[in-house]
């Protein structure tokens, strides 16, 4: 069981320490980045701007023309929607080498209420152009997406959680950016899965159901994601988001592209609501994403039954 | 510094902004004529653009709107063909409505147009100046007057400060007018001044179309702080027909007014 903010900070300071040129820019967020041993190690790489995300997107544009990788991390509610303008123009117009880490992403911040909820990151990343989208599953994810990130030269943004979550992969396992991660292998029904709800699915205790990690939401290996879905009758898509824009749609334009005709189910906050404040674990059972809605789900469209 | 150089340079820039407007009916004519004093000023006494990015002075347009004002004193500085000025707004143009560093990428730093973006941006490359221990390397940015109305600038103001940034020259061109009208009756900026000193800044005024008082201005001795230069300006200047009129922010001189803005522009 792992954080992604500390296996993603370990990373980044394995980089540095082998003599990358990294920068963090972090909005008062310290904290909440779990940063601190990369700032006990190189503090002068720490830019804190206060409670400022243009200003910090802003910044990190700057940082990045004057030479160097950088990384912002802030809580994912205030990233892209607060500085969406920064973010279009600053870092992906102009392709400047800036990556920003979404921190609690979801409903991390369950009882906080609705402002505190980002349940649009991944719809709003969608529509920039130029930006890679990432949502790691679990430790070994998060880092190598970090370490993608870091190699490729331009915007990516990484949709974080915050929960210990379990390891998915065993020590040979080996990222490639865009590649559907099959975690469980069935048959019938496929589960395509945003960030860490696949623990969730897997929870689900369905060993029959396929269950697919996708750490890579852009680039996307779409011929590997029809494989997936042609071998199966039943298309279930899984996030702790809304589900305009965000997996439903990633998973519901490539059915509509390649003219498939399997069953879907979009598990999901539905368009237009707002959530409220409760503990994470209550606002999964609310929407339906947790193990008991995806059996719940299962146990339906056995019947015949498809939301 | 070569004055009189700076000021043929700058009313040949004028004489191709009106002429390029005027070809591609499309413009900001009087946010360009605002400002070109001061880009010809920087690009041609103050900046050391010798060595390769980065290490070198670098310049971000944040008023993007005066994109026609930057091509065109680009081009009489010898920095841009002259011939490239015809594409201006037109289709698949190196010359966008707004800069974009893919089609010019040796002049523009960064895509702007978005207003309030420049002094993050400018923060951003002064401070890694230093981490990277190029302190002496500057940063210098262009705001439009009207665009201090946006909070970015002033979150950014913050950060300059307290990062210290010795290198960071901020000019605001300070023509007093935005689209709407007068800058103080949409959204007073005055006391001007004093909001960039309690912001932590060195606040130097100067007359934004004289390249003397510019160049003192910017190569003033440093205090330690973060720079900004109020500008003195006029929208349009330089012809008296559109100096002060707030609707040659975007106008574009018609045939007649053309010969007569070039007329005036005769050494």
């Amino acid at each position: 069981m792992q954080d992604l903010r500390d296996a993603v900070i370990a990373t980044l300071l394995e980089a540095q320490q082998a003599g990358a040129n990294l920068n963090v820019v972090v909005a008062d967020s310290t904290s909440t980045s779990k940063i601190a041993p990369f700032e006990k190690a190189f503090p002068e790489r720490v830019v804190n701007v206060g409670i400022a995300e243009q200003n910090m997107v802003g910044i990190a544009a700057g940082l990045a023309l004057s030479g160097s990788t950088v990384f912002t991390a802030n809580a994912a509610p205030f990233l892209l929607a607060r500085s969406n303008e920064q973010v279009k123009n600053d870092v992906c117009y102009t392709d400047t080498n800036v990556k920003m880490l979404g921190l609690n992403a979801g409903f991390a911040y369950g009882p906080l209420g609705a402002t505190h909820h980002c349940m649009n990151d991944i719809a709003i990343a969608r529509t920039f152009g130029n930006l890679q989208v990432f949502a790691p599953a679990d430790a070994a994810e998060a880092r190598a997406v970090t370490r993608h990130a870091i190699a490729h030269r331009g915007p990516v943004y990484i949709r974080m959680d915050s929960d210990k979550v379990a390891d998915l992969h065993g020590d040979d396992w080996r990222f490639t950016p865009g590649k559907p991660e099959v975690v469980q292998q069935g048959r019938d029904t496929v589960v395509f899965c945003l960030g860490t709800i696949v623990h969730e699915a897997l929870a689900a205790d369905l060993p029959n159901v396929t269950v697919v990690s996708l750490p890579s939401l852009w680039p996307l290996d779409v011929e590997a994601v029809r494989t997936l879905i042609t071998a199966h009758s039943h298309v279930i898509s899984m996030e702790e988001h809304v589900i305009s824009g965000g997996l439903a749609s990633i998973i519901g334009e490539i059915l509509h592209q390649q003219r498939l005709g399997q069953r879907f189910t979009a598990l999901g906050v539905p368009p237009y609501a707002f959530t409220h404040s409760s503990s994470r674990k209550a606002l999964r059972r609310q929407f339906n994403i947790d193990a008991a809605g995806l059996r719940h789900t299962l146990e339906q469209a056995a019947q015949g039954v498809f939301a | 510094m070569d004055v009189q150089a700076i000021k043929q340079t700058a009313r040949q820039a004028r004489r191709y902004v009106l002429q390029m407007n005027h070809r591609a009916g499309k413009g900001h004519t009087g946010a360009d004529l605002s400002e070109i004093d001061i880009l010809c000023t920087l690009y041609m006494a103050v900046m050391d653009r010798g060595q390769a990015r980065p290490d070198q002075d670098r310049f971000i347009l944040s008023k993007g709107h005066g994109a026609g004002g930057f091509y065109c004193s680009a081009a009489a500085m010898g920095l841009l063909d002259p011939e490239v000025l015809s594409q201006y707004m037109g289709d698949d143009t190196l010359l966008a409505g707004h800069p974009v560093h893919q089609k010019l990428p040796e002049l523009v730093e960064i895509n702007s147009g978005g207003l309030g973006h420049g002094l993050p941006i400018a923060v951003g490359l002064a401070l890694g100046n230093k981490l990277a221990g190029r302190g002496h390397r500057r940063a210098f940015v262009l705001l439009g007057d009207g665009e201090l109305a946006e909070g970015s600038n002033w979150e950014a103001a913050m950060s300059a400060s307290k990062f210290q940034l010795d290198n960071l020259i901020a000019i605001v061109d300070r023509n007093r007018l935005q689209l709407a009208g007068k800058t103080e009756s949409i959204m007073p900026l005055e006391p001007l001044a004093d909001k960039w000193q309690a912001f932590g800044f060195e606040v130097l005024e100067c007359d934004g179309h004289d390249p003397v008082a510019i160049c003192e201005a910017v190569n003033a001795p440093s205090t330690g702080k973060p720079r900004v230069i109020l500008a003195n300006t006029e929208k349009g200047h330089g012809i008296s027909f559109m100096a002060n009129v707030p609707a040659w922010h975007h106008l574009v001189p018609n045939d007649e007014q053309l010969a007569q803005a070039l007329a005036e522009l005769e050494d």
